[in-house]
């Protein structure tokens, strides 16, 4: 491979270096003013205007598919979509850091540089072409996270979380690099495009390459959370600083998600062989569904229980892929994949914003006991969290029901239709745990006394937003599935 | 509207509501001027894409089967809102926002073309009630809710994935993805006689699944006692009178015409849980201490009967089946504002706790007997035309299953009338006795509650053509037309 730079390599990684920028500036005033904190503002709103920048860069080279550092990084419009779902994952992130009392504090500058330096590894994940890109953006992204893990002021759990999530994920990127080995073994390449080439008849002639191509998957399945490898999210989720879990929730797995949709689309498990690894797959997705969402029935704590939530819908988006990623009808799966990811970004963001603006007035973790009279106390957050509760529920017409009708859709189409029903019973469990909390705000009368504080106006509006989109972006859905519809059909065909 | 009610000042809410609620009444009135009873074709049709790529549309429109129950929905809210004047004293604005998106949910689900969109409204109905139940229910109100939310859910999601299936159906079969109920009409879907897995059988299934829980038909009932009781008067008053109805009328709407072959088939299974489930009601019915309960018990036998009419798939059961929703709707929705209304003044619902109420409350008490009367069907109200026509047809489609059906009418008046009994005349009862001196009688509001209902009663008793000549069309074609039924869109 040769190494050359010319400017549309520059052009397609400019969102990641506006990105960069964004994080560098913050540290450098603070490591010139003699490494005094600055005013929390300045790094906010740095960070915040090389987002935008990013997401301006994104924006403008909508439409055009390019690839950069010799077929490396592929910028087309699926990466689009994803680019921007972790643009506006990553402002929301950083409103609630600002706003959290853990992170605000001493090392705000630091945090800063970290998140946004996650997020490059994110997008770089999810444009990757090329496997040991892909690895790359992985390392940069999970590094980062470790320590943004471990940055709260509840020193144990943060802790402990962090130094869990660090073992557990450097496991699952030794088994993916050692995947990747594998699969270079035996295509003798490490480019999406020419593995393409190769995929269908590899999978069945060579072991080397199947092996491979598990190991690889394993790793992939760890970062979003899939039965058997799920068992670190809630553990993790519960101890981060509830910022860092609503980014870590929903950018993680839209970054990985997004790059696990491309690896699909290369129609490489339509192979004899492959056949095994699919009804696995399926199995795993059932198995996902029922864990998370039997598991999210006897939490206390909603941390936890959104955690557990969230393994659920990893089910529910890896129905989605299987059906994406058998050949035929596979176009509804992809694009029920993309809007599911899209839905659940905007559901799990709002939601852990409504826990966010909690704790910052309360000394211990949020419990369902504390959400009791939340409708009298606080109208405005009751609504905007029972609006996203229904829509992780799947009640139409919010954004939630639409995703899930999608992925279902593409099961039938795919004749998994016991995998559709799977799904259904998941959904049916799921509701209990989502209408408990609405029970607590509406139905049950407060054990707190009345309090005076105001939610902080910047998760207050991110919250209030994210509840209004659900709503909105649910009734006016035919423009996305059309936009995605046809973004998908672009790449993958 | 519920953005009107919810932006006027406290102390405005419920005239607000009311006169809204009134408004929409008589605009839904103009539906006798614009509406063409001659023909079966749908009309007033609304039409326009929603989500092309899926054929999702916004589809709405009115026949002669829907047409009652849309003016069922819209004469009840007004009622409703009356009833609700005194007990609801908590979160009032809350409340009628609620009612608002109820009926709206309500309407939607009666006047949707569309699958999807009654898919939509059918689920969204549930958010508002299951606020009404759970915010001004009674002591076990959050159990009851969360009951009666699962369980519906269930059922119909379910139903969605079959949706799903159907719209799939329409692109193989007719080239484009469409999710109208005009479009899953002209299907032939793949049945296999005597064979439990073959597609039809199987969604079959799956919406009568989901439209059996909301009848709610035996053995799937039993969410309803327990949301009937623990519901406030104005909830108990809607989801007697029209949301039960959406079960039976997702019935007529989708599954017999939908899948003809597989209902045929399984008719006899669907006349036989009819059957038990008339004699079931009745009998838990009569054994109930509480009045509430056993008027929710009472539910599940009307209900029963409207079943056992549809199943018949002849003329005479589907017209009573039709009829018998709106009796239904009418005489329950009355026993419920009557038990209401003792219980605002006694807080008591239970039986033991009343007796010789006649001598304090006369004007109550005739309210009351009337409503009886058109509940255990009496000759000349309403109740007796639909039973009668439903017995009829369910004779010609099983002589033993309709023979039995006619022990569950004398058992219906058994338990009706006892309660009657125990309630209003023998020795005075202790709660009577404590209340003497206070008015137990109605007051003006309450009558004028109370007029409408009964003069409905009289009049659909004697007049039946009145009401049944704007369906007979539309039915005439159903039952017709049962195994290739379409229906065009009219102008």
């Amino acid at each position: 491979m040769q190494i050359s730079l010319d400017l549309v390599d520059l052009l397609v990684v400019s969102p990641a270096i506006a990105l960069f920028l964004g994080g560098l500036f913050p540290i450098m005033i603070k490591a010139f003013s003699r490494n005094k904190e600055p005013n929390s503002f300045v790094p906010y709103g740095i960070a915040v205007v090389g987002t935008l920048a990013a997401l301006a860069l994104v924006a403008g080279n909508w439409g055009i598919q390019r690839e950069a550092f010799s077929g490396a990084l592929v910028f087309d419009s699926i990466s689009a979509i994803v680019s921007i779902l972790i643009l506006i994952v990553t402002l929301a992130g950083l409103s609630y850091l600002k706003e959290s009392p853990s992170t605000q504090r001493l090392q705000f500058s630091e945090i800063v540089f970290l998140t946004m330096n996650a997020s490059i590894g994110m997008l770089i994940f999810a444009w990757s072409n090329d496997l040991i890109v892909t690895f790359i953006g992985i390392e940069l992204m999970s590094l980062c996270l470790y320590v943004l893990i471990a940055l709260s002021e509840e020193e144990k759990l943060s802790k402990e979380a962090a130094f869990k999530y660090f073992i557990l994920g450097s496991f699952a990127s030794a088994v993916l690099l050692y995947g990747i080995s594998f699969i270079y073994g035996g295509a003798g390449t490490t480019s999406l495009p020419e593995i393409k080439e190769l995929g269908v008849n590899l999978i069945t002639t060579n072991r080397m390459f199947l092996i491979g191509v598990i190991m690889f998957f394993s790793g992939l399945l760890f970062k979003f959370s899939i039965f058997p490898f799920h068992s670190w999210t809630p553990d993790v989720y519960q101890g981060s600083p509830t910022p860092i879990t609503s980014y870590m929730a929903t950018g993680v797995k839209a970054a990985t998600v997004f790059f696990t949709l491309r690896w699909m689309s290369l129609d490489i498990l339509t192979g004899e062989r492959a056949f095994p690894f699919v009804d696995v797959l399926q199995w795993l997705a059932v198995l996902t569904i029922l864990i998370g969402n039997v598991g999210a029935l006897r939490q206390k704590s909603l941390k936890r229980m959104l955690a557990y939530s969230g393994i659920g819908h990893s089910g529910y988006v890896l129905i989605g892929l299987i059906a994406a990623g058998i050949g035929g009808q596979n176009l509804v799966g992809a694009t029920g994949v993309v809007y599911y990811l899209f839905a659940y970004t905007f559901m799990t963001l709002g939601s852990f914003g409504v826990l966010a603006a909690l704790e910052r007035h309360s000394d211990h973790e949020i419990v369902l006991d504390d959400l009791k009279g939340l409708a009298k106390r606080k109208p405005v957050l009751a609504i905007s969290f029972s609006v996203l509760l229904l829509s992780l529920a799947g009640i139409p017409p919010t954004v939630g029901f639409f995703g899930k009708f999608l992925v279902l859709a593409a099961a039938i189409k795919q004749d998994l239709n016991w995998l559709a029903l799977w799904g259904v019973i998941g959904s049916v469990i799921s509701v209990y745990y989502y209408l408990r909390p609405i029970v607590a705000m509406y139905m049950e009368e407060s054990i707190l006394k009345e309090e005076s504080w105001i939610p902080r106006p910047m998760t207050q509006f991110a919250v209030s937003l994210m509840a209004l989109m659900v709503i909105g972006f649910g009734i006016t859905s035919e423009s996305f599935f059309a936009q995605f519809f046809q973004s998908i059909l672009e790449v993958f065909s | 509207m519920a953005v009107v009610v919810g932006s006027v000042p406290k102390s405005w809410v419920r005239p607000t509501a009311l006169g809204l609620s009134i408004l929409h009444f008589a605009y839904s009135l103009l539906l006798f001027r614009h509406f063409d009873p001659a023909t079966a074709n749908l009309q007033l049709v609304e039409q326009s894409s929603w989500i092309p790529t899926l054929g999702i549309q916004y589809f709405l429109g009115v026949d002669g089967i829907s047409f009652w129950l849309v003016i069922l929905s819209t004469f009840l809210i007004p009622f409703t809102i009356l009833a609700s004047w005194k007990s609801i004293e908590d979160r009032v604005r809350f409340f009628h926002v609620n009612l608002f998106l109820l009926s709206t949910a309500m309407l939607g689900t009666f006047l949707a073309l569309d699958a999807i969109l009654f898919y939509v409204f059918f689920e969204a109905s549930l958010i508002p009630m299951y606020f009404m139940i759970g915010v001004w229910g009674g002591k076990r109100k959050l159990y009851a809710t969360m009951k009666f939310f699962i369980y519906t859910m269930a059922g119909s999601l379910l139903m969605l994935l079959a949706i799903i299936g159907l719209i799939f159906l329409t692109q193989e079969q007719l080239g484009t993805l469409s999710a109208s109920i005009l479009d899953f009409y002209k299907l032939s879907i793949p049945f296999v006689g005597g064979q439990l897995i073959s597609t039809q059988t199987l969604m079959f299934f799956a919406f009568s699944l989901a439209f059996a829980i909301k009848v709610p038909m035996f053995p799937v009932h039993t969410w309803l006692p327990d949301a009937h009781v623990e519901a406030p008067t104005p909830g108990s008053v809607i989801l007697a009178a029209v949301m039960l109805k959406m079960g039976t009328y997702g019935f007529m709407r989708f599954v017999l015409p939908i899948f003809p072959e597989a209902a045929q088939y399984f008719s006899w299974l669907f006349l036989l849980l009819a059957v038990v489930g008339i004699i079931y009601g009745a009998l838990v019915a009569m054994v109930q201490t509480d009045i509430k309960k056993l008027v929710a018990y009472s539910s599940v036998s009307h209900m029963g009967y409207v079943m056992l009419g549809l199943f018949a798939f002849n003329i005479y059961g589907t017209t009573g089946g039709l009829y018998q929703m709106l009796n239904h709707g009418i005489s329950t929705g009355a026993l419920f504002i009557l038990v209401g209304m003792i219980y605002e003044r006694t807080h008591s619902r239970e039986i033991k706790d009343y007796g010789g109420l006649a001598k304090v409350a006369p004007w109550f008490t005739i309210a009351f007997m009337i409503v009886t009367f058109s509940s255990i069907a009496v000759p000349l109200t309403n109740g007796f035309i639909g039973e009668f026509l439903i017995l009829l047809g369910g004779f010609q489609a099983h002589r033993v299953l309709g023979g039995v059906a006619v022990l569950g009418v004398v058992l219906g008046a058994a338990y009706m009338l006892w309660m009657v009994k125990r309630v209003f005349f023998g020795e005075e009862g202790r709660i009577v006795t404590k209340y003497k001196d206070m008015k137990l009688d109605l007051n003006l509001r309450e009558v004028v509650i109370l007029v409408p209902f009964v003069v409905l009663i009289f009049w659909m008793g004697l007049f039946p053509n009145h009401f049944l000549s704007y369906s007979k069309t539309s039915l005439d074609h159903f039952v017709n037309n049962m195994s290739n039924y379409e229906l065009q869109v009219g102008q």
